[in-house]
């Protein structure tokens, strides 16, 4: 949602500045309440970093730690996308274009990750995954970790972000002009040519919103890392974590700068794919 | 939350039953196995063992907290998002594209973060905070209300977003209709504009509310976590977790998963309906 | 389609291959000679390890000509337990409190008498004490100050942190015995009533006993219950806050273990067990010492008994019949820390 698409919408129906003292009011309500709420508290987070100064900020800007969690979070993140693209695509597919028994429940299972709380999550994955956990035995078989290790964390982002591709590519998946496959396959085009050459391009500005939305709410991800995690620093330790035990070592500075760091990182890619949207839509 | 999609063509070719297949498999092992291990771990002892842990007197408080607290969110958060939304769109004033780019901020922040700035802003030991306290006659933060605040911060995002691309495509002519047989402002907008707002406003602030219910990240910050007083069912999950009490954790997760569960089918089913007709 | 749908899984099993064996590389040392040791401690001795971890290596280096590179993780003691019942696969644990490290042996992870290392098993000491603001305004200088109106108090929360226990247990033992002003001795309901009076002062409940501090230093309460350690630690971080240790308060003596089961998966028991044995060297010792923790040793308690002044009434945890009944009694779920705090928010 843009402002320009907004205004565009709205100047042909006429528009107007708020003129009666009621609708100033309703405006006045409204900056007053996103200034306390948003504005606020990040002006709070951006002071906070700053508190001892341009060269501590930029110190802990530089601090090692500060990086290999971020590389954790960002891989972790990038396996996570790997997988939701292409499943979830294939999910968002299947909804849209198949029918079966059930599936409106399936539809509403989706949803689920958005609102288990984080801790149920990691909860989950020990009863699985743990020391006591039901594939405990196959684990210790091949000897492969899970929880208080990389691949737990990744079960665990993986879980929580499932729904964003899915709901993202739905609506696309549903818009998408069929005449053309049909027309792809009445040419005698393999149903991989057709997927490829018709059907992804439509696909392609969702997918990478998808991704952006994805990949934001992976690398923010605290409560059920945290319960699986472990936050050995180096090893299961993501930007969250490193967040977490910098407040605990008094490194405020550390903390907050991290969180900025995040936090932006997050607001520019989610950006750049709403810029990449609006320009296909041209 | 959306409502299901029909498909047009109801014949669908065999071969992509391998796509289902896949699907299935992946939602399966996602997020239906995690369900059933952690229902079955719950009833592990049986139902009587199950009920007794979600009727101890700390389970209900903090289940209660949990759900009085998002729900009073949700309503200040249909108000507020109604009013936003309203206003991102059909009025003009100086710096509105930028509030319009700051509604999605809560939703890059990590919810730690979340709960460690309003710690830091409006904390007793600030003299905004304290001030706000003496004012407001009650605590804010390390209580229900700072609570409220981190989770309408969290959920801000939902309510807006969901109302503003119906907003738009509203048809306004019969509100001049309405303005010219005389109707003032607030009437237009009783009548007319808010029953086509009614859906998403609705399902926005669901939304909103099945994200509260289980927030965990800010909460624990803000909260004081105090069993009885400000202790949240997240909260109580991670606190039977770490104590190695699993048949609390259990029993109560689930009792967090009906709830959500709950909430989103029966939004899906509402929308499902609307569509419908 | 065939094509398609082969190229689709071979996609999603790359992935998943990829991040699996990039996430587990093996623990156990290499053939190289360099060992590497993974130590999970609870969050108050962090710093005291940041000096003694280093005098280690430099010692090993030199006998053995080994390098041992190590991981640490430090967090509240009752998760940091957990985590290793769980699969954090520590060698050493030093941990809060000596039920933290039962659960690792009941968990079959430490197979022997670790016990009999050391000074029964105990690293260091410290003492539940109050941490209150400069000048202590509000003149707190005993428990039974806590309990007035209107005095903001900071405890952790006893089922997450081991520090927690350790200052309800302090609390609650010190008015049992009658040690604290305007409670009878030997009488559980007067006890129970003045923890009541104290946990409906407490103004948070962090999840570890770092956590509790650090809220304390942002300004947050009037009080903190705490571990001497941790205040003094503070002080030496330039904190400004005052120590005060009441009259009457309970010794908290903090384990360490090797940890059968990794050490012998790793190949690291040898060093590891070189690590424990140092930590109750005199060196060591010092540095625990340096760092606000009452050594073990009688030399060097000796040699700081200004720092660490005796404490009149001091009791173990044997005052409540050793761990296991203490968790039960206390913190159990018809426990007295459980039914005070219910009956404080009057359900």
């Amino acid at each position: 949602m843009t402002i320009q698409k907004v205004d565009a919408l709205r100047k042909k129906d006429g528009c107007w500045g708020p003129r009666r003292n009621g609708e100033r009011f309703i405006v006045l309500t409204v900056i007053a309440y996103v200034a306390f709420l948003v504005i606020a508290p990040i002006s709070a987070l951006v002071g906070g970093a700053l508190q001892k100064g341009i060269p501590s900020f930029t110190g802990a800007l530089s601090t090692p730690e500060l990086w290999q969690s971020f590389l954790l979070s960002f891989e972790i993140a990038l396996g996570v996308i790997a997988i939701q693209g292409i499943l979830g695509t294939i999910t968002a597919w299947v909804i849209v274009r198949h029918n079966f028994r059930g599936k409106s429940l399936y539809n509403g299972i989706i949803d689920i990750p958005f609102a288990i709380s984080p801790v149920v999550v990691g909860y989950m994955l020990l009863l699985i995954f743990g020391r006591n956990g039901i594939l405990n035995p196959v684990l210790q078989v091949f000897d492969f970790q899970v929880a208080f290790a990389v691949p737990g964390i990744f079960l665990a982002t993986l879980f929580v972000s499932l729904p964003f591709m899915i709901r993202e590519m739905i609506p696309v998946i549903q818009n998408l002009d069929r005449s053309q496959e049909l027309a792809a396959s009445t040419l005698g085009a393999s149903r991989w040519t057709t997927f490829w050459r018709v059907i992804f391009p439509g696909l392609r500005t969702a997918l990478f919103y998808g991704i952006a939305l994805t990949m934001a709410r992976a690398m923010g991800e605290f409560g059920a890392v945290l319960v699986i995690g472990g936050g050995v620093q180096g090893r299961t330790a993501t930007t969250t974590l490193y967040i977490f035990h910098a407040l605990e070592e008094r490194q405020y500075v550390e903390a907050y700068t991290a969180a900025i760091l995040l936090g932006l990182g997050s607001v520019l890619i989610v950006s750049l794919a709403d810029w990449i949207r609006r320009r296909s839509q041209h | 939350m959306a409502a299901v999609p029909r498909p047009a063509n109801r014949n669908t070719r065999s071969p992509e039953s391998t796509l289902r297949v896949l699907s299935f498999v992946f939602i399966t092992v996602m997020i239906v196995i995690p369900m059933i291990v952690i229902l079955q771990d719950a009833f592990r002892e049986g139902f009587n063992e199950f009920w007794h842990q979600v009727t101890l007197p700390v389970a209900v408080s903090a289940i209660v907290l949990t759900l009085w607290t998002s729900a009073l969110m949700t309503a200040i958060n249909a108000v507020m998002g109604l009013a936003t939304a309203f206003v991102l769109v059909r009025y003009d004033f100086p710096g509105k594209s930028i509030l319009n780019a700051i509604i999605d901020l809560p939703l890059a922040i990590p919810t730690l973060v979340t709960g460690v700035m309003l710690v830091i802003l409006f904390g007793p030991q600030q003299t905004l905070g304290a001030l706000l306290e003496q004012q407001l006659g009650f605590q804010v933060i390390f209580a229900p209300p700072g609570i409220i605040l981190a989770l309408l911060f969290i959920t801000f995002p939902f309510v807006v977003r969901t109302i503003q691309p119906v907003l738009l495509e509203l048809d306004q002519a019969q509100e001049h209709a309405a303005a010219t047989l005389g109707a003032r402002g607030w009437t237009i907008f009783r009548r007319v504009i808010f029953p086509a707002l009614a859906l998403p406003t609705l399902s926005g602030s669901l939304l909103s509310f099945a994200r509260a219910v289980g927030e965990f990240g800010a909460v624990v910050i803000v909260a004081g976590n105090i069993p009885f007083k400000s202790q949240t069912a997240a909260v109580y999950v991670l606190g039977a977790v770490e104590s190695e009490n699993r048949l609390a954790a259990s029993a109560i997760s689930v009792v967090l998963i009906t709830i959500s569960l709950a909430v989103i089918l029966f939004t899906n089913r509402m929308l499902a309906r609307r569509n419908r007709s | 389609m065939k094509q398609m749908i082969g190229k689709v899984l071979f996609a999603i099993v790359l992935s998943v291959l990829l991040a699996g064996c990039a996430a587990n590389q093996p623990i156990d040392s290499g053939s190289s000679g360099d060992i590497h040791l993974i130590l999970a401690a609870y969050t108050t001795p962090r710093e005291a390890y940041g000096e003694i971890i280093p005098l280690f290596q430099a010692m090993w280096q030199e006998e053995h000509g080994q390098t041992v590179t190590f991981e640490e993780s430090y967090q509240g003691s009752g998760a940091q337990s957990r985590a290793v019942v769980e699969g954090f696969e520590a060698d050493v644990v030093a941990l809060s409190l000596e039920a933290d490290v039962t659960r690792i042996l009941d968990a079959g992870l430490i197979t022997h008498d670790w016990k009999s290392v050391g000074a029964n098993g105990m690293v260091s000491d410290s003492v539940v004490a109050l941490a209150v603001r400069p000048g202590n305004p509000l003149g707190i200088d005993d428990w039974d100050d806590l309990g007035d109106e209107g005095v903001e108090v900071l405890t952790p929360n006893p089922a997450t942190s081991g520090g927690a226990m350790w200052n309800v247990l302090g609390l609650y033992g010190a008015a049992l015995r009658g040690q604290v002003a305007g409670v009878p001795g030997d009488d559980p309901d007067a006890a129970r009533e003045f923890l009541k009076s104290v946990l409906a002062n407490v103004l948070v409940m962090d999840d570890s006993a770092r956590d509790s501090i650090t809220n304390f230093e942002q300004g947050i309460g009037h009080v903190a219950i705490t571990y001497e350690n941790e205040v003094l630690v503070g002080q030496q971080a330039g904190l400004d806050y005052e120590l005060v240790i009441p009259r009457s308060t309970i010794l908290i003596e903090n384990p360490v273990a090797v940890v059968d089961e990794y050490v012998d998966e790793h190949g690291t028991r040898e060093v590891a067990e070189a690590l424990v044995e140092f930590l109750f060297t005199t060196e060591a010792q010092e540095i625990f010492a340096k760092y606000g923790l009452r050594s073990v040793d009688p030399d060097v308690a000796a040699a700081t008994s200004d720092q660490y002044p005796p404490v009149p009434d001091l009791f173990t945890i044997e005052y409540f019949g050793g761990w296991p009944q203490a968790r039960e009694d206390i913190f159990g779920e018809s426990g007295v820390f459980n039914v005070a705090i219910q009956e404080v928010q009057g359900q």
